[in-house]
């Protein structure tokens, strides 16, 4: 591999070199992004909480502690989902919010989704959230167990079932 | 050999992420299961639509607000290691500048000290004086109404204490200068009123005065007043003085003298 991994070019962040963060936006905001708008459905908020994760990748840089930069990327951009949520909705209901913000979001904006994304709508946040990050994201099952705070085995077993059930939604709606 | 459904298995076969032999184990297992193969395609089709899933693509807003962000970032951060350079190259230097701070602080906190104090006494001490200013005009006053004629002069007296005496006290003087029945406290009264002729009360006081005065002296006193500062109201009194039978010679004298002066 001739580009530096993630974890070098952060760990050059960490000690003072800004510009690689450059690097990094580059390589990974597009998947920021499109994590939180197949969670959120709303594109407007998908960007602000985008920019917000980018934030405190800057603020937070000598935080970064040789792990997977990966997994402490998503993990920023899933506690910003989060505090957002419980924020706006004032009580903590852990991730589950997003079932009904998401559901409330598609009759209110009537943002045009796929077949898919309506099938992933109807999973459960945290379903739809693991299955995002692996499928969409290409996240690895160690890291996700890393994100989520689970073991590898427990993971892949969780993904496996999930995706069960996305297909059983997926082909009932073509 | 009855073998397990590798349902479970097929996700991570179809991101080919199995290992070789376990791979084989699947294959082998599919060309006899109808159920597993079913299901292989019906996640090949949810594959097939996740990897067509178009990406979202965010605006121009996110990059440019992130590169505003770094580059303030960037600034402050600077900022801050040229100053920690800049400390140690003068690292004696800057000391001295402390040293010589601390020192123009301690000053100036002593003379802000003391100019406060300062202030703060001559605030007491201008309470003080107007306090004892009121309590002699009070004295003066009663002195004043006293029945002894010697206590009254000194009561009049205590004008010089009042460089510049209010009306209450203009009116007390003059109540004297034209009603008191003691010659001496009418002249007392008069040289202390002869101070503030500017006064229009003390002016109309002196041609009152006239009209009424029986003392030849103070009448020449109140007559060399009223022709020093020139009060063209005083004419007719003086005039009606000069006709008068009762009025001293000498009187009509300076009156005669005095009257072409105001004209």
């Amino acid at each position: 591999m001739k580009e530096p991994s993630d974890e070098i070019v952060m760990r050059q962040v960490a000690d003072g070199n800004l510009d690689l963060l450059k690097v990094l936006f580059n390589r990974h905001h597009k998947h920021v992004y499109n994590y939180l708008y197949k969670m959120s459905g709303d594109k407007m908020l998908s960007e602000d909480l985008t920019q917000d994760v980018f934030y405190k990748l800057i603020k937070y840089r000598s935080s970064y502690k040789n792990g997977s930069f990966v997994s402490w990327l998503f993990t920023i951009a899933r506690n910003n989902l989060k505090s957002h949520f419980t924020r706006d909705a004032k009580h903590h209901e852990d991730i589950s919010v997003l079932e009904y913000k998401s559901v409330e979001n598609r009759d209110n904006k009537q943002e045009d989704y796929s077949h898919l994304q309506n099938a992933l709508n109807k999973l459960d946040a945290m379903d739809r959230e693991m299955v995002v990050l692996n499928k969409f994201q290409e996240i690895r099952y160690e890291e996700l167990a890393e994100i989520i705070g689970s073991t590898p085995g427990a993971v892949k077993t969780r993904i496996c079932r999930i995706l069960k059930k996305l297909k059983g939604y997926y082909l009932e709606s073509i | 050999m009855k073998k397990e459904h590798v349902i479970d298995l097929l996700p991570e076969y179809l991101d080919n992420i199995l290992p070789e032999t376990k791979s084989a184990a699947v294959e082998k297992h599919l060309s006899a299961c109808t159920q597993c193969q079913k299901e292989l395609e019906e996640l090949k089709i949810l594959f097939k639509a996740i990897a067509d899933e178009p990406n979202a693509v965010p605006s121009d807003r996110l990059r440019n607000r992130f590169e505003k962000a770094l580059e303030l970032e960037k600034a402050t951060t600077t900022k801050v290691v040229s100053i920690s350079e800049g400390y140690k190259k003068s690292s004696w230097a800057s000391n001295m500048l402390k040293v010589a701070a601390s020192i123009a602080l301690l000053v100036a906190s002593f003379q802000m000290g003391s100019v406060f104090q300062q202030k703060k006494s001559n605030d007491d001490l201008a309470f003080v004086q107007n306090e004892s200013l009121q309590l002699k005009q009070t004295a003066m006053l009663s002195l004043m109404e006293n029945q002894s004629a010697s206590k009254r002069i000194q009561g009049v007296n205590y004008i010089e204490e009042f460089p510049n005496p209010d009306e209450a006290i203009v009116k007390a003087l003059t109540n004297r200068l034209r009603y008191d029945e003691n010659d001496n406290v009418r002249l007392n009264a008069f040289e202390a009123l002869s101070k503030f002729t500017s006064s229009e009360t003390v002016k109309t006081a002196f041609i009152e005065a006239l009209g009424t005065e029986k003392n030849p002296s103070i009448q020449i006193a109140i007559i060399q007043a009223l022709v020093q500062i020139q009060e063209k109201k005083a004419i007719g009194p003086m005039q009606k003085l000069l006709e008068r039978e009762d009025t001293q010679p000498f009187i009509k004298n300076e009156i005669k003298l005095g009257l072409p002066k105001i004209i």
